[in-house]
């Protein structure tokens, strides 16, 4: 954490081991509460799904995939109601660290427009590959990795592969 | 009864992410510069949480149902497909490189008040829809090669226990590595 | 510093554990192994429908294997397409590949539901047992009261009285529709 950031009143990350444990018993708890494990894309897929359903119901209506993901009210979803509890919490973990501030990170070279672009390019691209892969580094590589899912490893290896080759390239970004 | 208890509430949901949210930002991980230094080799934070969590849960799960305190069959676990999942797997990589967030993390960043968190967000909304409305045409490669559920141990063909102490053993090793080169990259900077 | 290597020794303990043991189900035999059967059952996780099990065979799932436990003349009279025949003695010593999706039948259900239990209790993962047995495949997919494009599929036709089989054998059809194990 940057120097400034303390100076604000910012506490230090928790240790990632630390953290990566209590995520590790929320996911566990997730399969023996749940049935299942956590994720992030089916969340976006049920709004994405309603709101191109509530804008023209043509499109979603000839398509399966959207179809599947628009009945129902998006708050009965479990995946939505688990996505809003991830930005609750993630509020709650930074206001308790004093961690809560309005503003866009970004790499030292980046103005806060190309940041704010590629921050949102990068984010379509994601979502272009999560729909193939039924889901992210939530659902895929936590949730089916710990489950030992062949699918879900190929995935993790696919993702640290291309990012690591992405940004030899792009690495101006960030350094 | 033995878990899951498949019948369970849907508060059970947002106790999961409350509690999904609050890791990760512990973590630092609702800081994209933070997650960036993953793929430059400099923070191998993202390596250590997502490693420890998988480890965890991993071993809690296998326990569990040794124990015959939880149904693992009765466990949703994603089915397979490999083409898919590899070359998507590979595109999130590159977004996420760009992004320096996933999905899960851009929550986390934008519920703090980042910009760039609202931006991955939002892109990552407008991602999946076009994907979504553009799957009849990508059809055939979206449905290929399905294996159904398919784990580790099947493909290896070793026991279950077995592909659980590899993993185990890949991530300590790799634990091993990311704090020598921590700390080299620390020396470095001093 | 002494908590991580305290933890990491935990882990290490487990993940050997883990090894030794092998399987993540409990072990055969054991009251956990008995307790987790139960759950399955109760929780329908054993078995597929008739209409189900159409629908896979018709998807032509690469996995799967149907498995009738009848015995030989009735298996000749009619089985369900692509069923292979193998009885409920050869059962339990029978290999399969842990990647294939096992679907036993026997004419009502109860054979193929103690043969769901030997398999289970042998170790094999993906097994269920068709409910209701050749009967229910006859009710549901041959010869329903509503034709459906399963019943065109595999060529058996609406309920109207008379039953035409494949091959003719409505005789075995007549002793079938009497219920029994």
């Amino acid at each position: 954490m940057s120097t400034a950031a303390r100076a604000h009143g910012a506490h230090a990350y928790a240790s990632p081991y630390v953290a990566g444990a209590g995520l590790g018993v929320v996911l566990l708890a997730s399969y023996v509460l749940a049935g299942r494990g956590i994720g992030a894309t089916g969340a976006f897929a049920v709004v994405a799904a309603n709101t191109m359903n509530a804008a023209s119901p043509a499109i979603v209506q000839s398509n399966a995939w959207l179809a599947e993901r628009a009945t129902g009210p998006i708050l009965r979803d479990w995946l939505v109601v688990e996505v809003i509890g991830v930005v609750i919490g993630g509020f709650i973990s930074a206001a308790l660290a004093g961690r809560l501030r309005l503003g866009v990170d970004r790499g030292p070279r980046l103005g806060i427009a190309a940041r704010v672009a590629i921050a949102a390019l990068g984010g379509a691209v994601m979502g272009f590959g999560a729909v193939f892969a039924r889901g992210c580094t939530s659902g895929q590589a936590l949730t089916g990795g710990a489950l030992l899912s062949a699918g879900s490893w190929l995935f993790v290896l696919g993702a640290f592969g291309a990012g690591y080759l992405t940004m030899f390239f792009a690495r101006r970004a960030w350094t | 009864m033995i878990a899951p208890f498949t019948d369970s509430s849907i508060i059970v949901a947002g106790i999961v992410g409350i509690g999904f949210g609050f890791a990760l930002e512990r973590a630092g991980l609702g800081s994209a510069p933070k997650l960036a230094g993953q793929f430059t080799l400099t923070d191998f934070t993202v390596f250590k949480v997502m490693f420890t969590a998988i480890v965890v849960a991993m071993l809690g799960a296998f326990w569990a149902s040794r124990l015959g305190l939880l149904d693992l069959a009765r466990v949703y676990v994603p089915e397979t497909f490999l083409a898919p999942q590899l070359i998507g797997g590979a595109v999130f990589g590159v977004g996420f490189a760009l992004a320096g967030l996933c999905p899960g993390t851009s929550c986390v960043s934008a519920a703090t008040g980042r910009g760039d968190g609202l931006a991955v967000v939002l892109g990552f909304l407008a991602g999946v829809a076009g994907t979504a409305a553009l799957l009849p045409m990508l059809q055939s490669f979206y449905l290929s090669t399905p294996r159904g559920t398919l784990l580790l141990p099947d493909v290896l063909g070793v026991p279950y226990g077995v592909v659980v102490l590899a993993v185990a053993a890949v991530a300590g090793a790799g634990f091993a590595v990311a704090e020598r080169i921590e700390a080299h990259a620390a020396r470095r900077r001093a | 510093m002494r908590a991580r290597v305290i933890a990491a020794a935990i882990a290490a303990l487990l993940a050997i554990g883990a090894a030794f043991a092998g399987s993540p189900e409990p072990h055969a035999g054991s009251k956990a192994k008995i307790r987790a059967l139960a759950d399955e059952i109760e929780h329908e996780s054993d078995h597929v429908t008739a209409l189900e099990l159409a629908e896979w065979i018709r998807q032509r799932r690469p996995d799967l294997r149907v498995i009738d436990v009848r015995a030989d003349s009735e298996y000749a009279a009619y089985h369900i397409p692509t069923a292979e025949r193998i009885p409920l003695t050869t059962l339990a010593t029978a290999n399969f590949d842990p990647r294939s999706t096992v679907v036993l039948y026997s004419e009502g259900g109860a054979h193929a539901a103690q043969g769901w239990v030997l398999l289970r209790t042998a170790g094999v993962r993906n097994v269920f047992f068709l409910r209701g047995g050749i009967l229910d495949w006859m009710d549901d997919v041959m010869n329903p009261v509503v034709s459906s494009d399963l019943t065109r599929y595999f060529g058996g036709t609406a309920r109207t009285g008379a039953v035409p089989l494949p091959g003719g054998a409505t005789q075995v059809v007549a002793r079938m529709r009497r219920r029994s194990c």
